[in-house]
Parts: C-alpha cells; structure tokens; sequence
C-alpha cells in the first residue's frame, strides 16, 4: 500500500525522458496555434529537465565523462579556477569518471574556460508551480 | 502496465498539463519569471539540479513558521532509490549492541512518536556568495527550511538494541544509489546526540508520511545540526567505537580551526567535523533589488541559530550605521526559526537594508562570512537592495 516509485534519478531517466519532452513540444505547438499569444506572454515556458553541456572541443568527452552520473546543470553553475577545476576533475576520475590521460588537461581547459570566476552567474530555471500550495502560501500573512 | 510505460505515460501527462498550465490554471499566480520545469510535488522551486535532485526554497517562501513540504529545500548527494517498496523496507541496528535489532516499518510505527519543529539547514547553504568561490552546489540564500518531524525516539530504538559500552557513535547509511565509485553518503554523529530526546527517526513531516525527496520512509533527524546529519532512506544504524571514516566525514562536512584566509588550502588535521548550526537571519521581503512606494514598508524575514536561541534580530536601513530591534513572532520551539519583522517608514532612494540575529549563546552574525574552502556555513549579515519612489 506504500508502494513509492520513484523514477526521476532512475538511470535510464534521459533516455526515458525524450519521449515525453517530445510529447511535451508538440503540445506546446499545438496549443501555441489556438491561444492568443498575450495570454502566454509573461508566463514561464517548459526548460529542459536535464541541460546539456556547452559547444566546443570537449563537449562529447566531458558529457561521456561527466553526465553518466549527474546533469550538466552541476557543471554549469560552478565557477571555479583551473586550479580548483584540476581537483575537481581529479576527484571525479578517482569517483569513476572515465577520463582518457591524454584529454585530462583539454578536459580541464574547457572546463575552466567555459566556467571560471568571471563568467556571469548561471541562472537556475524554477520548478513549474502548483496551484494548491501557492495559493495556500500566498494566503498566510507575512508575519 | 510496466513501470517504463506506467512512468513515460505519467510524464507525458505532466508535460501536457504543464504546457496547458499558462492557459488554464495559473492565470493569478504569482509565477516564476524563468522557464520552469516540472518536478511533481515541488512548487516554484530554484532547481539546483535535476539529476540527482537539488532545489532551493526561494526566499519570498519564508513566510511561514512551518514550510510547506513542497517549498522544504532538497538536498540529495546521489540518486534517491530508484524502486522502494516499504512493505520490504526494513531497518537493521547493530554495530556495538547487546541485541542487534531489525524493524519493519509496521514495528516502527508502533513505537511512541515525538514530534520535534526543526530547522533544518544544509551546510552549504550560502555557498554561492562565498569569494573566491568554491565548488558544490551554488545554493544562494534558500536551503534551508522549517517542518515539524515526528516519528520514534532514535534513543529508544538504541535502549532496545543495548549500547554497549564501547559504542561512542552511531553511524547512518540511507539506500541513496551511488554511481561509479562515489563512496557512499555515510556518516556518524557522537553517542551523545544520539540518545538526546529531540534525535528521531522521523516517519513523518508536518503531519504527513515523507515524501520520496525527503526520506521515506524513514529518516534520521538530528536537530540544530547540519542537514547532513540527518540522513534519508534510512536503512542501517550501526553503534560504533570511533567515528565513522568516510568521505562525508571527511574531508565533506568539516570547517577550519582556525580562521582562513580566502582562497587559502587548509591541512585536513587543522578541521573538525561540522555539528551544530550557527546564528543566521535572513530577509524573505522586499526581495533583492524590488522598488517600492515611499511610506510603511514591512521588512520582514526568518533567524535560527541551531541549538541556541535566537534573542534578537536588528535591522538597518543605512548601510549599518544604525540599527533597530525587529519584532520576533511569538511562533517558537527550541530548534526552529523565528520569523521576524520591521516596519520602516521609508523615503524616496536606494536603500541597502541589512539584518543581523543574534543567539543565547552570544553569537550574532559576522559583517564578512568566515570563508572555508567548502563554503559551509555562511552566516554573513543579511543585505537587500530597495529603491525607494
């Protein structure tokens, strides 16, 4: 009767999920086509559950690499110096990562360069918000 | 149905209501200004990472003593377990014990149930704000979140299994699924804190069994101390001579003895592990950078302080050169925030509004954070930005 399924962290989460954000385009195409587009203007669209790695030489590795076991959202919002990236990527290697000797320091490079201390802050998207809980929050007074 | 296509079709039917959701249902609501994405059971959240799951409670939520379980932060170090099944669960008590124990949950629930309101904080909280920055997750200002737990004294499923007397820590193992060779996220906290009446194994949250995200079915809940302590999907206690050894004790979870200076590597012999919270307030409104009319202006927010007390929260609206009591609410219980408020009489202009707690232990918030190289625990005075009109 407590049965809990839960699928979110599951392994096989991305590829399960392309289907559904494939179903969840088309019903934005669809309803797109029949609302006004004022009544759509302000509101939050859909953001991508998981978020990809940025372009350049070492996308493909570091994805192999670093998103077998978590999204690049982990990536994406650190800002950090070569220095820190090298023990951060040493770690990640002695935890599993799959890194080849010979891009070790390309892997370090992208990273630092992509996301070191003067690239402006990552901007997290919000979770979709749920009408009951917002509404009884909204309720209570401040103080 | 399998569980793929049971889960693909839930899913899909997330996406089209969530894609309906701006035409039909949220027409009044106070939306998030970014793009969203639908996590069941959250609401509004900063998404941290959805893979493993970590949210932040935005700050403008701490508006009430009790946070609803889908504002309570989200601080996950692995995968949740993929598949639980809680007439399987058990939880096993052994280690330095006369009697070792197993629990069925069913056995667990029959056992006498305290109710403790704990703030719970994770030890990064703040991290973002650190300089120079360090790696983890960038929380801002939000992990950090109020319930009322309850379920079984821990202490009283310890006197069942018999401590001996060579047992000085009790360790957590939660059933988190490790990728790769990521060790474990185990950890122990002193025999002391163990046996204290207020440490639970928490069944429930604000009235309600946990939720997946915050443990179910079972989680430790060690109050006043570091989120970390207070491990979900609990499946193993075990009663230790020393401290457990392990990542997450160390070199995770552990602060300087000594002051550090930014960007400065610290020996891991000159640490000790994180327990307790330290003294903290935070302003939930007017938000960061809002403009509001000249006239009454409620600046309001939340303080906690761990195990201490916190006995005054003071606010300043010129950049700290002078500063005013706020009021405390009359909500309180020993581990739990108050939440506080200020009426400030406003003028037209840019305001740097600043707020500072203070605890029964004489602590108050520090001008400048005590930078580490983890970025725990940062308490720094609290600061919004307001432009008066």
């Amino acid at each position: 009767m407590f049965r809990n399924r839960v699928f979110v962290n599951s392994p096989r989460g991305r590829r399960g999920l392309f289907p559904a954000v494939f179903c969840a385009a088309v019903a934005m195409a669809i309803l797109a086509a029949v609302i006004p587009f004022w009544a759509l203007s302000d509101r939050p669209s859909p953001a991508k559950v998981t978020e990809d790695l940025p372009a350049g030489a070492m996308q493909a590795k570091a994805t192999t690499a670093c998103l077998e076991c978590h999204e690049a959202r982990i990536i994406l919002q650190q800002r950090l110096s070569k220095a820190a990236w090298t023990k951060e990527v040493d770690k990640m290697v002695k935890w599993g990562a799959v890194v080849d000797a010979n891009d070790h320091d390309a892997l370090i490079d992208y990273l630092s360069t992509n996301f070191g201390p003067d690239q402006p802050a990552y901007e997290a998207p919000r979770t979709a918000a749920d009408r009951n809980t917002s509404e009884k929050s909204a309720a209570k007074p401040a103080n | 149905m399998s569980s793929r296509r049971k889960f693909l079709k839930q899913l899909s039917g997330a996406a089209l209501a969530a894609a309906a959701a701006p035409a039909i249902l949220t027409w009044a609501l106070p939306l998030p200004q970014r793009q969203s994405v639908e996590v069941p059971g959250e609401d509004g959240m900063i998404l941290r990472s959805f893979r493993f799951v970590d949210l932040e409670t935005p700050v403008e939520y701490f508006n009430s003593w009790l946070t609803p379980v889908p504002h309570f932060f989200v601080r996950n170090h692995m995968h949740e377990p993929s598949e639980l099944n809680a007439d399987d669960w058990r939880l096993t008590i052994g280690g330095e014990v006369e009697n070792p124990v197993t629990l069925k949950l069913a056995e667990l629930s029959k056992l006498e149930t305290h109710a403790v309101v704990n703030t719970l904080e994770c030890a990064g909280n703040g991290r973002s704000l650190q300089r120079p920055q360090v790696p983890g997750i960038q929380w801002g200002k939000g992990a950090v979140s109020t319930a009322r737990f309850s379920g079984p004294r821990l202490r009283d499923v310890l006197q069942r299994a018999a401590v001996k007397s060579s047992g000085k820590h009790v360790m957590f193992r939660g059933l988190d699924e490790v990728p790769g060779k990521v060790p474990p996220f185990i950890r122990s906290i002193p025999i002391e804190k163990a046996l204290d009446s207020d440490t639970l194994l928490a069944t429930h949250m604000n009235g309600a069994a946990l939720t997946q995200h915050h443990g179910f079915p079972a989680r430790a809940l060690v109050p006043g101390w570091i989120g970390a302590a207070s491990c979900k999907w609990l499946t193993e206690i075990k009663v230790l001579e020393n401290e457990f050894v392990g990542n997450f004790m160390s070199p995770a979870y552990r602060f300087p003895n000594q002051p550090v200076k930014p960007g400065d590597a610290v020996k891991p012999e000159d640490t000790h592990p994180l327990t307790a919270l330290n003294v903290k307030s935070v302003i939930s409104g007017p938000a960061d950078g809002a403009s509001v009319k000249a006239g009454n202006v409620n600046v309001h927010g939340a303080a906690w302080a761990g195990e201490a007390d916190v006995v005054k929260v003071e606010v300043s609206t010129d950049g700290g050169s002078t500063w005013t009591a706020a009021n405390l609410s009359h909500e309180r219980a020993r581990y739990a925030w108050r939440l506080w408020s200020y009426e400030w009489k406003a003028q037209g202009g840019n305001y740097a509004i600043l707020s500072r707690a203070t605890d029964s232990q004489g602590r108050t918030q520090p001008a400048v954070p005590a930078w580490n190289p983890s970025g725990y625990l940062y308490n720094a005075v609290d600061q919004v930005k307001v432009h008066v009109s």
